[in-house]
């Protein structure tokens, strides 16, 4: 079976890169194909996305929440909402419902990787 | 996770760094060398037990807390408050989406994300915001950081900052501050979409240097910055050696100079920055140990005679990254041990990171706790009382012999590399602190480094709640600063910012000081955005080596 692909992007132009480092490694090493991005704008994650065949997105949120449901919204424009989304990073309580009421797996500073991998493995459709 | 009972049996016993720990030590723990050193006296060579004699009694540490947001009003507000609660320095944070990459805010990445500007720091489109951030705060009297703390946007924060003091009548050689320009920072901690390559970097911190040496007796130009290798995964040994690599790279650059100028140049770079965690005998022994190693460097290496440039002064931040985002209110106490870590260490200075820190930037109230938790241990706990309180304990001088021991190993194997910069450039660096993480990480979920609130001892989470902290709409921040953007182009002479820019660009691309050009350019109201643009015109832009 060929391995998931799961494309890893940073919402902000903010540079703290050890969770997204953490975590890509992390599901690296659990057998996902992992593209680091970077610093994508919403239409070159969409972009990516598409050309790519990503089939999960990885945000490592840095910034305001507004910030990612631009990237959310694009998406859906792009028609690639069937791709699953998860975020990680400095997301404030008060936001994870928000995120979550849009169907993003959320995880905040502190989640096990091993709940990261999990997630990734159920919304890829594969056992955990 | 098993009892508490099992886990104590499974309990490795050694230092953060790795050092494996006795039960209890003795006098034959300390070696020959370590004796002598822990025999001196503070103020005095090799600064082991501190760098001034009588250390707090004469000057408590610095309260030096990183603070910014919103719009330059807001942060000239957050500063009168910060001043006004007992902090004796100040650090302005700005944006960093605009300010560590030099865009202008109706650059399209930025427009793309323009939510999130202000959030990490003050956003600036120009001179004329310095102006408004320093309204009537007593410049020639405060401390003060102006930013900068990455190389490329250094020379545009500091040109701004001077200048505002100009403008006011106030001769540059009466402030007194310090810089950053932080190759950590910027290659290692947070590596952004497009800086300068490294020795373009090293250039223009050189230029600042030099210009600091002529005129600014009480300026620190540069400052490395351990702080931001620690945080990203350098250990203990490993964040010393790569400081005095990075310092080494800095003293080479220059070492053709004649030997009062060469005295000077280690002093104006001798202003450096540390981590300290949760490790409190551990950290407190890297700061001992790297006044040693500083004045150790300096003489045997470059014969150094000149005191005040062997006297390393230190500046802490606590950890960020070991603020947990469980049970927020439990940072308090953290904030705490860490700042007690820097104090046994005899730092200068002192950011204690905010309690909400894993969430948002800090909340007044976690602001006024950062300072309050530093001036209770001044005010409290009479530790201000005895220089090096912990000099002669036998395991803080072990723990202090073998960092030296293992520092100064990991600053050969850079060297054996080509030296501070080779490593940075070939991502080797980077892949040692991601190593780092990932064994930080490995220890966190196995249960062998422990959290209380996030791996253990769980379940109250809903008696502490806390709300990031949200600082001011992001979307109006952006327009406001927008329409200070349209206005400073309208009103300026803008042929004269023009020939200004070309003639930065000129000096970067010779070996002219590029300061006087950046001050003249910032003064016809060029913007930030326009200088990155020079910078990348002449510099390029470096490539992440990032592996994973």
């Amino acid at each position: 079976m060929a391995h998931t692909r799961i494309l890893i992007a940073k919402t902000s132009l903010d540079g703290h890169w050890r969770g997204v480092m953490v975590v890509a490694r992390a599901l690296r090493d659990a057998g996902f194909d992992v593209l680091l991005g970077g610093m994508l704008r919403a239409g070159d994650i969409a972009q990516m996305a598409g050309d790519e065949d990503v089939q999960i997105i990885g945000l490592n949120v840095g910034g305001r929440i507004e910030v990612v449901h631009r990237i959310l919204d694009t998406l859906e424009e792009a028609g690639l909402a069937d791709i699953p989304v998860l975020a990680g990073g400095t997301i404030p309580p008060q936001a994870i419902d928000d995120l979550a009421s849009r169907g993003v797996s959320v995880h905040p500073p502190g989640s096990p990787l091993t709940e990261i991998v999990d997630a990734a493995n159920r919304l890829a459709g594969r056992v955990g | 996770m098993g009892s508490q009972r099992e886990n104590e049996r499974d309990r490795a016993w050694v230092s953060a760094s790795g050092v494996e720990l006795e039960p209890v030590y003795g006098p034959h723990h300390v070696a020959d060398g370590q004796r002598r050193a822990a025999g001196s006296l503070p103020g005095a060579a090799p600064f082991l037990r501190g760098a001034y004699p009588e250390m707090y009694r004469s000057r408590d540490w610095r309260i030096f807390q990183l603070s910014g947001f919103g719009n330059p009003s807001d942060m000239n507000k957050r500063i009168r408050f910060l001043l006004d609660a007992g902090e004796t320095g100040v650090i302005v944070k700005h944006d960093r989406m605009t300010d560590d990459h030099l865009y202008d805010v109706d650059h399209p990445d930025i427009v793309e994300r323009r939510e999130d500007v202000g959030l990490t720091g003050t956003v600036t489109v120009g001179l004329r915001d310095y102006e408004t951030i320093m309204d009537g705060i007593p410049l020639a009297s405060v401390y003060v950081k102006p930013g900068g703390g990455v190389p490329q946007s250094a020379p545009y924060t500091l040109a701004c900052y001077w200048s505002t003091a100009s403008r006011r009548g106030i001769p540059l050689e009466k402030l007194s501050g310090t810089g950053q320009s932080d190759f950590f920072l910027t290659y290692i901690g947070c590596p952004t979409k497009e800086q300068i390559p490294p020795d373009a970097a090293m250039r223009l911190n050189l230029d600042i240097i030099d210009w600091c040496m002529e005129r600014m007796p009480h300026w620190v130009p540069v400052s490395i910055a351990g702080y931001n290798g620690a945080d990203s995964g350098l250990n203990a040994w490993q964040e010393l050696g790569a400081v005095f690599a990075n310092a080494v790279e800095y003293l080479e650059a220059v070492s053709d100079q004649v030997d009062g100028q060469f005295d000077n140049f280690a002093r104006m770079i001798g202003g450096v920055n540390f981590r300290t965690s949760m490790d409190l005998f551990e950290d407190a022994a890297k700061l001992r140990t790297a006044r040693k190693m500083w004045h150790d460097l300096l003489t045997n290496r470059y014969g150094v005679t000149d005191e005040r440039s062997l006297r390393l002064r230190i500046h802490v931040v606590t950890a960020g990254s070991n603020m947990a985002y469980q049970e927020p209110l439990n940072n308090i106490v953290r904030g705490t041990v860490m700042a007690l870590a820097a104090a046994l260490g005899g730092t200068q200075s002192l950011g204690v990171s905010g309690y909400d820190e894993a969430m948002s930037i800090p909340s007044d109230h976690a602001h006024l706790m950062s300072i309050r938790i530093q001036q209770i241990l001044q005010e409290e706990t009479n530790i201000t009382a005895v220089a090096d309180p912990l000099g002669g304990s036998f395991y803080v001088e072990h723990l202090s012999q073998e960092l030296e021991r293992r520092a100064l190993a990991f600053m050969d194997e850079i060297e054996k590399q080509g030296g501070f910069l080779s490593v940075i450039d070939s991502g080797w660096l980077l892949d040692q602190a991601a190593t780092g993480q990932m064994e930080e990480m490995a220890a966190i979920e196995s249960g062998g480094k422990r959290i209380v609130g996030s791996n253990v001892h769980l379940g109250h989470e809903e008696l502490m709640p806390i709300e990031g902290f949200e600082g001011r709409s992001g979307e109006e921040t952006w327009e406001r600063a927008m329409q200070r953007l349209a206005s400073l182009r309208r009103e300026r002479h803008g042929r004269e910012a023009v020939r200004r820019l070309r003639e930065l660009e000129a000096a970067c691309r010779t070996t002219e000081n590029v300061i006087p050009r950046v001050m003249q350019a910032v003064q016809a109201d060029a913007t930030i955005g326009e200088i990155g643009d020079v910078f990348r015109s002449a510099f390029g832009v470096w490539e992440v080596p990032m592996r994973f």
